[in-house]
């Protein structure tokens, strides 16, 4: 299946319940499709490594054989990296599910993190052959309290400071935010200010349903959280976390896709509720803020409804790094839509595909 | 030791033949057989993976549990739970087969 992607294309890559897929494209707007890898398994992440912008890293979790971890030159055949990651001996978990691959600090080079299910944090210093548990995490003393969501016991969001590699923070379904200021050897709850409305307490140190995190642009420790419970951002300094709902049809969505160069811009798709996980009023619509959350605006030129009922599931919204940037949203009814005017209009770059589990973007160099 | 496709003679004298599923092939570079030696399917699928690394971890997770969806029979019985019960003798014929599942 080996094919040329040339340099300065851009690259979107889809995860499906049936196999990954590329499309590449020389202007983003003639779109060529190679695919699909994994014919049949279900690939919950699939993503391009903006470090050298050819090495695409793919978690494949096949139902009957496990979770595996494989890597491409973008457009080749992928090869499964010798090892998955797994859960040290005696801890009694194993990994069923590869939900997000990361890759490490910029001045890393090789260093990729995985997030899998049941919760547990993985990292790779040679490309993805051999994985180290973070232990402090992974087998926390509050572990025993952790309750998986309706997605699972995931860990599906890894933000890698790029000012500190030593500084990441987490995501963790139904469980929380954590960050690490050590490189893992020390993990914080970091979800004060971040309703829990399925839980006696509201406000707990620990337990929130976070769906996505995401930086800001402004590289300055600022991130933006969309959660079970309403869209959450976070400043500079950390701390509490504000509520940024007010001016959306909802508080409940997944994916989040922060601008690459404007800062306080995100993108997010909300959904009318944990009841009913459709867009409001049958359109899809993707919404997005230019002053972290305080006002959001609503795009949906191009895109399906009324008369839309699908959703875009938590890895389904990414951005590419061009300018103006594009943006793209995978449905889970198998629709690849694509803006490239950041998000004021949209076409469709696929349709038919199998459930879109997972959307990224990137600059193949 | 392992080998390829062991002859009825070979595999009656000293082995336990391995019948090797199509999707886990690319560990064992096509070999749709392979022939060892093993007193239990424990200690077998710890010798196939020394000689065709990480395929022991598509049968059984990191806890040793058997996959839910993968079956392993000796002969024609189902081993059920406990690998290192599974005993195994010369002539035996172990399949790993993907079960009835998915969609």
């Amino acid at each position: 299946m080996a094919k040329t992607v040339k340099k300065g294309s851009t690259a979107v890559l889809v995860g499906t319940k049936k196999g990954a897929f590329l499309f590449h494209s020389p202007d983003r707007g003639r779109w060529s499709r190679i695919g699909p890898y994994f014919e049949g398994t279900p690939v919950y992440h699939v993503m391009l490594d903006p470090r050298d912008g050819r090495t695409a890293y793919a978690g494949a979790t096949s139902e009957h054989w496990g979770p595996t971890v494989h890597r491409a030159r973008i457009g080749g055949d992928f090869a499964r990296a010798k090892e998955a990651p797994k859960f040290p001996e005696g801890a009694n978990l194993a990994v069923t599910r590869i939900w997000h691959i990361e890759p490490g600090h910029p001045d890393e080079d090789g260093t990729l993190y995985v997030g899998v299910e049941p919760a547990g944090l993985f990292r790779s210093d040679d490309r993805g052959d051999h994985w180290r548990s973070f232990d402090a995490l992974n087998l926390h003393p509050s572990r025993g309290g952790w309750r998986p969501g309706n997605g699972g016991l995931c860990l599906h969001s890894v933000l890698v400071d790029p000012r500190d590699a030593r500084h990441l923070l987490v995501g963790i379904s139904a469980v929380g935010a954590w960050e690490t200021r050590d490189a893992g050897a020390t993990w914080t709850p970091e979800n004060r200010g971040v309703r829990a409305d399925f839980l006696p307490e509201k406000y707990p140190e620990t337990g929130q349903c976070v769906h996505k995190l995401a930086w800001d642009a402004a590289a300055d420790g600022s991130v933006f959280q969309q959660n079970h419970c309403g869209m959450y951002y976070r400043g500079a300094g950390g701390g509490r976390w504000t509520e940024v709902s007010a001016g959306l049809p909802s508080t409940f969505g997944f994916p989040i896709a922060a601008h690459p160069h404007r800062r306080k811009t995100a993108y997010i798709v909300p959904l009318v509720g944990d009841f009913n996980r459709v867009p409001p009023k049958g359109q899809l619509a993707v919404w997005r803020t230019g002053n972290a959350g305080r006002t959001w605006r609503r795009l949906t030129r191009g895109l399906p409804g009324p008369g839309a009922y699908m959703g875009v599931l938590r890895e389904g919204l990414a951005v590419d790094r061009g300018d103006p940037v594009g943006v793209y949203a995978g449905t889970n009814t198998g629709e690849l839509y694509g803006s490239r005017d950041e998000g004021e209009s949209w076409r469709t770059i696929a349709a038919h595909l199998p459930p879109i589990l997972s959307v990224s973007a990137g600059e193949v160099r | 030791m392992s080998q390829a496709r062991g002859s009825a003679d070979e595999l009656m004298r000293s082995g336990v033949l391995v019948r090797v599923p199509h999707a886990l092939r690319e560990y064992t570079n096509g070999q749709d057989e392979v022939l060892l030696e093993a007193l239990d399917v424990a200690s077998l699928l710890r010798s196939l993976d020394a000689t065709f690394p990480g395929i022991r971890d598509r049968v059984v997770d990191e806890t040793g549990q058997p996959r839910r969806y993968v079956n392993v029979f000796v002969n024609e019985d189902l081993v059920r739970g406990d690998f290192e019960a599974a005993r195994l003798h010369p002539g035996d014929v172990v399949h790993i087969l993907p079960s009835v599942a998915g969609g």
